[in-house]
């Protein structure tokens, strides 16, 4: 029981950060590759907040959550303006140096001995709600004018510029909001496994966040949301693989991308219009 | 100390460069930046150890050390055409978008570390020594001979890819395939050809700089993380310059270790990523200064 | 009546026979947990100390198991990752097992210590950093059990040999700042010196991922330090002992456990590999390890790492935990585990303090390496970590 419990709970975790990439890379079509960080952002603050200066539970979250936007605004201020592919790069960097950061300050993170502790306060439902919340926000998000202007600027930015969308405003919009969701996951990540260190926020997490966006179908939120789930619980099967575990997962993981390039969903979302179509005519259900 | 700074970035920058040149190669045929050149530099660093192995007693020195290099280089030769088959050829078939190749080149990288791991796991080994690893004096301070070893061969391979890439119809081919792909097939050549030869050229490039990362920092299967500097310099030295990718690897190894001596590791790269934002803001070309059309 | 007791008879033995097969089915097997990286960085410890704790089940399991039960190993991947683990120990847990053997690794054993007590299902582990045993209250956290020296432990042996046995006095060190193993093992090290009237003259860091650590070394070369304390992993040992003959810089390294064999024969260069003083878990020579070595070279065709024999003790401890207690559910080895006394594992005599959960007095066997030459220098352990009551 406890297993199911802490695989749903990590899921759930998990998921809040791939909202956050979905927003970045799946909805404006950048790449972050220190998105990781922002959850170590999050994680850290509020702990270091609870831990070290007794700040009530509420808000030292609101706080953590305040750090990873003023994060995000930090390295989307100078990143927006430049070019795609240096995005990329720059939120490498980014990621590289706040784990630098934390490891330096050790008399207020513990450095590379992380901080342990930390109160367990992150519970199964807890995170179902967080769950629900931030889905919320981001499907509303998506259909906004914002969200719109988002898919604008992803298949072709010249284009949206020319329409008069504020691309810079957009994109530092959508990393704001990307950034508090994913100081989010890294609150609960923190108030779940009561302990953090800065060696389990590197590139490769932010790497494999992409890589779910991806399994889903960069449009879709469904698909994303399904890819985390299927994605989290997949190594949970393969266990019984043992050293052969990670290999098989990146194998199906090449196939999908592959020989599936939209992902699992495409651009289709599973809303109350095609659940009519795929109850009604099948003809047209999704393959 | 300032002179002995210099020489070691250098040294470190030449390695960078390695993997930074088949960083740029790639990026200017398939226009992504190819991340599973890290599990290659991996499989090809074991490669050269297991061919290390079977001819240590046969062959001496210099000459094992060259056959273990030709060793680890055709073995990443096969190793990215085998890439290229089984993750990027489908996608090609469908004229995907070049962020499906990077993560299906992420993915590729972490399948190919893994597998090493499974092989390999059971103990830790490294190369024999091909040469003493004793320091020579040069502008009054101590320069490794290894570091001079590796710094002179990256530049052999580097002329080489120049000169392939300059002097041979494969590589007009090439660069042909740099501007438009679909226009060299109506040209009449081969771009399945093409790609594939160009990602055998940096897998190559890719297995010698796997043999100098594992001579110096022993074999594990995480070596090829290292492909992350790569990445770094080829782009800060502008996307798909190869001679811009050099520049680029050469001041980021300087760089480092400029910011180590100074403010020491800790902080390091918390300063490089300060420059780095400072330089892409200032020169957003990149310092070759070519700027490839972004997807219209 | 002969026809009726023969019946009788025949019936009788087959209910027997049935209840013989039910109730070794249900109840002859003892499940112990190992959680270990099999498939990410650290998997090199994470299968040697797999192997070391097959290779005791199989001997307690041929010599008749526990209580006449067999014990039967389930191997958990970690990929050294703090998530993995808790899933991995949680699902350890649901498949009932009655302890479980710990992975090399502090953080992992940082994480589970919450859990592990709420479970109360206890993990014998080597992890080294001494709060994943002692919680921040001082007492000790009830389901998590040390078996080798702590961090504290480990690196005063370390720095009293410096100290007090070699004589050196100007300590220049050098450790990964991104790597909580090596800052474990800095941090009690540099407090000792300074308290023995010792100083550092140059403390340098690098951070994971570093291959040159040249211009550390030359800083630390400048501020004229006698010798050099390097408490990290093999990698870097063998890049620090190259780079140190690079440069010129012919001082004695203090290394840490890593410096153990394989060590000398990767860094491959008699002339590098001098000179360098490390305290390892075991001696080669000493006579209770010959079974194990010989066992693991038969089956796997090497000779075995030092985690092999962590592996191995972890599961002798369960079991002297077992037959302490009285009997073989997890409340049973939660009980035993504090009061093991005196057991003689591979790795030298484990008593487990109650007070702590860690061993008592556990002594390390320091070695010179010289040439290239493993040279054994006998066991060593500080006047202080004494019990009062030993000798």
């Amino acid at each position: 029981m406890d297993y199911f419990v802490s695989t749903v709970i990590f899921t759930g975790i998990a998921l809040i950060g791939v909202l956050g990439v979905y927003l970045i890379t799946g909805l404006t079509g950048l790449f972050s590759l220190g998105q990781a960080a922002f959850m170590a952002i999050g994680g850290y603050v509020s702990a270091v907040l609870i831990r070290n200066y007794n700040v009530p539970v509420v808000p030292a979250v609101a706080l953590a959550i305040v750090a990873a936007m003023l994060a995000a605004l930090l390295v989307g201020l100078p990143t927006v303006r430049l070019r795609r592919d240096y995005i990329s790069l720059v939120t490498l960097g980014f990621g590289e140096a706040i784990v630098a950061l934390l490891n330096n300050s050790a008399n207020i993170t513990g450095g590379a001995m992380g901080i342990s502790g930390i109160p367990q306060l992150t519970t199964l439902p807890v995170v179902l709600v967080s769950v629900v919340v931030c889905l919320a926000l981001v499907i509303l998000y998506k259909n906004s004018k914002y969200g719109r202007q988002c898919l604008a600027l992803r298949s072709d930015e010249l284009a949206a510029k020319s329409m008069g969308i504020d691309v810079y405003r957009l994109k530092l919009i959508t990393f704001l909001f990307a950034g508090a969701l994913t100081g989010y996951s890294g609150v609960l990540f923190g108030f779940y496994t009561t302990y953090l260190e800065p060696a389990a926020f590197n590139w490769i997490i932010s790497a494999e966040w992409t890589i779910i966006v991806f399994v889903g179908g960069v449009n879709s939120l469904t698909g994303t949301v399904l890819a985390t789930i299927l994605l989290t619980w997949l190594p949970e099967f393969l266990r019984f693989a043992s050293e052969w575990r990670v290999a098989i997962y990146c194998v199906i993981v090449l196939l999908i991308v592959n020989y599936r390039t939209a992902g699992i969903m495409g651009e289709r979302e599973l809303s109350p219009k095609t659940l009519r179509r795929l109850l009604g005519r099948t003809k047209e259900a999704p393959r | 100390m300032l002179v002995q700074n210099i020489l070691n970035g250098i040294s470190l920058g030449s390695v960078y460069a390695l993997i930074a040149v088949g960083f740029a190669l790639i990026f200017n045929v398939l226009k992504f930046s190819n991340f599973s050149q890290g599990g290659v530099m991996t499989v090809t660093a074991y490669a050269g150890y297991v061919a290390s192995r079977y001819l240590s007693d046969r062959l001496d020195s210099l000459v094992l050390f060259a056959a273990v290099l030709a060793a680890a280089a055709v073995s990443g030769a096969v190793i990215a055409a085998a890439v290229e088959r089984l993750a990027f050829r489908r996608l090609r078939r469908t004229k995907s978008e070049p962020v499906y190749y990077f993560i299906s080149s992420i993915t590729m990288g972490i399948l190919l570390e893994n597998l090493i791991t499974i092989y390999a796991s059971s103990n830790f080994y490294s190369y024999p020594r091909f040469f003493a690893t004793s320091a020579v004096p040069l502008f009054g301070v101590n320069v490794a001979v290894t570091d001079m070893m590796m710094f002179a061969l990256s530049i052999a391979a580097l002329l080489a890819l120049l000169f392939i890439l300059h002097r041979t119809k494969i590589g007009l081919g090439i660069r042909a395939a740099c501007f438009d792909v679909n226009t060299v097939q109506l040209m009449g050549m081969n771009p399945d050809f093409l790609v594939t030869t160009a990602l055998m050229i940096s897998g190559a490039l890719g297995g010698v700089s796997g043999v100098f990362l594992g001579m110096n920092y022993t074999l594990y299967p995480q070596l090829g993380q290292m492909v992350v500097k790569g990445f770094v310099a080829s782009v800060l030295g502008g996307l798909g310059s190869i001679h811009g990718a050099v520049i680029g690897a050469v001041l980021l190894g300087i760089l480092e270790i400029f910011f180590i001596s100074w403010v020491g590791a800790g902080w390091a790269p918390v300063f490089v990523f300060i420059v780095m934002l400072a330089f892409l803001l200032v020169r957003p070309r990149g310092i070759a200064g070519i700027i490839v059309q972004e997807k219209a | 009546m002969k026809n009726g007791t023969r019946k009788w008879l025949f019936c009788a033995v087959l209910v027997a026979l049935l209840a013989g097969f039910v109730g070794a089915a249900s109840a002859k097997e003892i499940l112990i947990g190992n959680m270990q990286d099999i498939s990410g960085p650290t998997s090199v410890w994470g299968n040697a100390v797999t192997r070391g704790a097959e290779i005791a089940v199989e001997k307690i399991n041929a010599a008749g198991g526990v209580d006449g039960a067999m014990l039967k190993l389930i191997t958990m991947d970690t990929k050294a990752n703090v998530q993995e683990a808790i899933k991995g120990y949680n699902s350890l847990v649901s498949s009932g097992v009655v302890a479980v053997v710990g992975p090399p690794v502090s953080n992992i054993g940082l994480a589970l210590g919450p859990i592990a007590n709420k479970a109360g299902v206890p993990v014998v582990g080597s992890f080294i950093d001494p709060r994943v045993t002692v919680g921040e209250d001082g007492k000790p956290q009830a389901a998590m059990f040390l078996m080798q020296p702590s961090s504290v432990q480990y690196s005063e042996i370390m720095a009293s040999y410096t100290i007090d046995v070699l004589g050196l006095k100007k300590i220049g060190v050098l450790y990964d700042q991104s790597n909580a193993f090596a800052v474990s093992l800095m941090k009690p090290y540099v407090e000792y010196i300074k308290a023995a009237g010792g100083e550092i003259v140059s403390e340098q860091v690098y951070t994971k991922g570093d291959k040159d650590f040249k211009t550390q070394l030359t800083k630390i070369k400048e501020a004229g330090a006698d010798c050099l304390y390097f408490p990290n992993y093999i990698q870097e040992a063998v890049l620090v002992t190259n780079q140190r003959k690079q440069i010129g810089f012919d001082v004695p390294i203090i290394g840490g456990l890593d410096f153990a064999p394989p060590f000398a024969s990767l860094v491959n260069d008699p002339e590098a590999a001098n000179n360098i003083y490390l305290a390892n878990n075991f001696s080669e020579k000493e006579p209770q390890l010959k079974e194990v070595w010989d066992v693991y070279k038969a089956k796997y065709g090497e000779n075995p790492v030092n985690k092999v024999f962590l592996g191995y003790d972890k599961i002798l401890l369960i079991q002297e935990a077992m037959k302490l207690a009285g009997g073989t559910s997890s409340e049973h080895v939660m009980k035993g585990m504090p009061v093991v006394a005196n057991l003689e594992g591979t790795t030298g005599v484990l008593t487990i303090s109650p007070d702590t959960h860690q061993p008592v007095g556990l002594s390390m066997v320091m070695y010179k390496i010289e040439k290239g030459e493993y040279v054994e220098l006998g066991r060593y352990v500080p006047e202080k970590h004494r019990a009062p009551w030993s000798k």
